[in-house]
């Protein structure tokens, strides 16, 4: 008896433990990266400062880049025995070459951009035009799935894009090849979901009967605590609206609907979760 | 002097006032049923890992294009009795947003600032793929990935960039398609980069140590090789002509060949394997997922359709999956 209670102690604190375990076993995948990584950047500090100052580095980049180039050493030393220690060196290394770097491309520009990279203005037609494909083909793969009727839509796209990818230099052009693109692309979402709400309706259909009849109960609940009645009413009116619709397979309407009803719960103070 | 020890959970006693103490340490026997207590806390300790898992997402990997705009892929276990699930964003200015649910079904969505109101209904795990452009800015020449994360994540940085800077440490790099992918741990992470035409090879000076102990390792593993191709060839040379005739079957099979033998092969499968085949026959599953932009488990799946299709075999390479054509399809057809 002891011996079992004693078992399901240690699988108790085991299975409790064990993801951290995980991690931290993770988190020291080779060191020797580190060491990597800062002297790729030392190499590049050593480029900026030789492009921008030549032989007459400033003091203060100077004590920095020391700072920094001794720790990368220090990182060297420390590996592979003091994985500590090499993590401090690493973290001072980097942090001693980003205020470099920091400093050089705030003083030795002779106009600092500040790019917001967010504005649309900033961003490269070429790379919208990639990530774009990549949705495009994301969209694809969904689409195949459910055998929607869209393929010369897609050959449509590609098509579109072909040409956009020939005037990449036309910003205006381009732009309004995109929205051409997006909204073809909207289209075949609609039928992407319409098909794939055809294939799972079986499956949608007993979530809501689940999720409706654990609305009825809390509707009776709310009832009896004195609810409005004006709202159970109407909350009740509202199943049976879902109700129709499931019936004659207007899934997205009856999720229309039922976002309604969600709205009405909420409001009477009562959350909806399936049990 | 004779002394005996007696058991102490034996000794009755009588207090003071009269009251009989007795020791009993079957009181978890007869209170609660072992095995039944042995089940609750297995439950117990299965659970807790599960319960904390929900919302939180089980796979995060951002790529960085060049212009600073960043794809991002994310997997999130939800709660599968729940309607709607309400997930932010890493920002606000998104583009191509594509939520998907289990079996691959398109979810509704709404995007409310910085975030995005997602109809789950039902499902257990939920796929979003979107881009944003809030998560980089440029300074001159200097380019600063910042993020808050929840979780781990994978960071590919674009080609020809160099990091110079970064305040948090790194769980790991490797070189996808002469790219950098730093896996990243929870919390914020700043990143500095720049672009260079001469990405530096790390100091051979520095490496001296690591070179010595490659090349004693290097020469070690072509003895080791050495002898055993000798062994072999000793051994091949007795073998019939049969094997010989089993030794030409396995050599990898052209892509046609294949895709005869395998007709009924899904057409995203077959670039899959036509990937495969033109990386030499093999590739990790991390490059697949790359490659193909993928979210690892819907490349987890192809693959293992693949695997029972029997066009592939799975080996484990330093803690990943390495997808390898097989050479041997003609024998299981």
């Amino acid at each position: 008896m002891k011996k079992l209670a004693l078992f399901a102690i240690i699988v108790l604190i085991f299975g409790t433990v064990s993801p951290s375990l995980v991690d931290g076993a993770y988190a020291q995948n080779d060191p020797s990266i580190l060491l990597s990584i800062a002297v790729q950047a030392d190499k590049q500090i050593v480029n900026q400062l030789d492009r921008v100052y030549g032989d007459q580095i400033p003091n203060n980049l100077q004590i920095l880049y020391d700072k920094g180039h001794g720790a990368v050493y220090s990182l060297d030393e420390s590996l592979p025995n003091d994985i500590e220690k090499a993590k401090q060196d690493f973290l001072l290394a980097m942090n001693s070459f980003m205020q470099i770097s920091r400093i050089i491309s705030q003083s030795s520009e002779k106009v600092v951009v500040v790019v917001v990279v967010s504005d649309k203005s900033n961003r490269d037609l070429s790379n919208e035009l990639d990530r774009l494909v990549n949705y495009v083909k994301s969209l694809e793969t969904i689409s195949k799935k459910y055998d929607t009727d869209t393929e010369s839509d897609f050959i449509k796209i590609y098509d579109l894009i072909q040409e956009l990818r020939q005037q990449v230099n036309d910003l205006n052009e381009v732009n309004v090849g995109i929205k051409k693109i997006k909204i073809i692309l909207d289209s075949i979402k609609n039928d992407i979901r319409e098909s794939a709400i055809e294939q799972r309706s079986d499956f949608i259909k007993q979530f809501f009967d689940r999720l409706l009849d654990q609305i009825d109960k809390l509707l009776t609940k709310a009832q009896n605590d004195g609810v409005d009645q004006i709202q159970i009413d109407k909350g009740h009116e509202l199943i049976l609206e879902i109700r129709e619709l499931l019936s004659k397979n207007q899934i997205n309407d009856a999720k229309v609907v039922y976002l309604e009803l969600k709205e009405l719960m909420k409001n009477i103070g009562y959350s909806i979760h399936i049990t | 002097m004779a002394s005996f020890i007696e058991p102490i959970q034996l000794k009755q006693s009588l207090g003071d006032d009269g009251i009989l103490f007795v020791r009993n340490d079957s009181i978890l026997d007869t209170m609660v049923k072992t095995p039944l207590l042995v089940a609750s806390m297995i439950i117990v300790a299965a659970l807790l890992p599960i319960q904390s898992s929900f919302s939180s997402p089980r796979d995060l990997d951002l790529i960085i294009y060049p212009d600073g705009s960043t794809h991002i892929s994310t997997e999130i276990d939800i709660d599968p009795f729940l309607t709607d699930y309400e997930l932010n964003l890493f920002g606000s200015t998104i583009d191509n947003l594509v939520v998907v649910g289990d079996d691959e079904f398109l979810l509704d969505t709404s995007i409310m600032d910085d975030s995005v109101l997602i109809q789950t209904f039902g499902s257990s795990v939920i796929t979003i793929d979107y881009d944003i452009h809030d998560l980089v800015s440029k300074q001159g020449r200097l380019w600063t990935f910042s993020l808050d994360s929840p979780s781990n994540f994978t960071l590919l940085l674009p080609k020809n960039s160099a990091i110079v800077g970064m305040i948090n440490l790194p769980i790991n790099m490797e070189i996808i398609n002469d790219q950098n992918q730093l896996t990243l741990s929870p919390g914020k992470t700043e990143i500095d980069y720049l672009f260079s035409n001469t990405i530096s090879i790390p100091d051979p000076k520095i490496e001296t140590n690591y070179f010595s102990y490659a090349i004693i390792g290097g020469v070690l593993i072509i003895i080791l090789i050495g002898s055993v191709i000798i062994i072999r060839t000793k051994q091949k040379n007795h073998k019939s002509v049969e094997d010989n005739l089993t030794t030409k079957k396995s050599t990898t099979l052209d892509l046609e060949t294949i895709f005869k033998l395998k007709s009924d092969l899904r057409e995203d499968d077959k670039e899959l394997v036509k990937f495969i085949f033109n990386n030499g026959g093999e590739a990790l599953e991390s490059e697949l997922r790359k490659k193909f932009l993928q979210p690892r488990t819907t490349m987890w799946r192809a693959v293992k359709r693949l695997e029972r299709e029997g066009v592939i075999e799975i080996e484990k390479k330093d803690l990943q999956n390495l997808v390898k054509l097989r050479k041997n399809m003609e024998d299981e057809e």
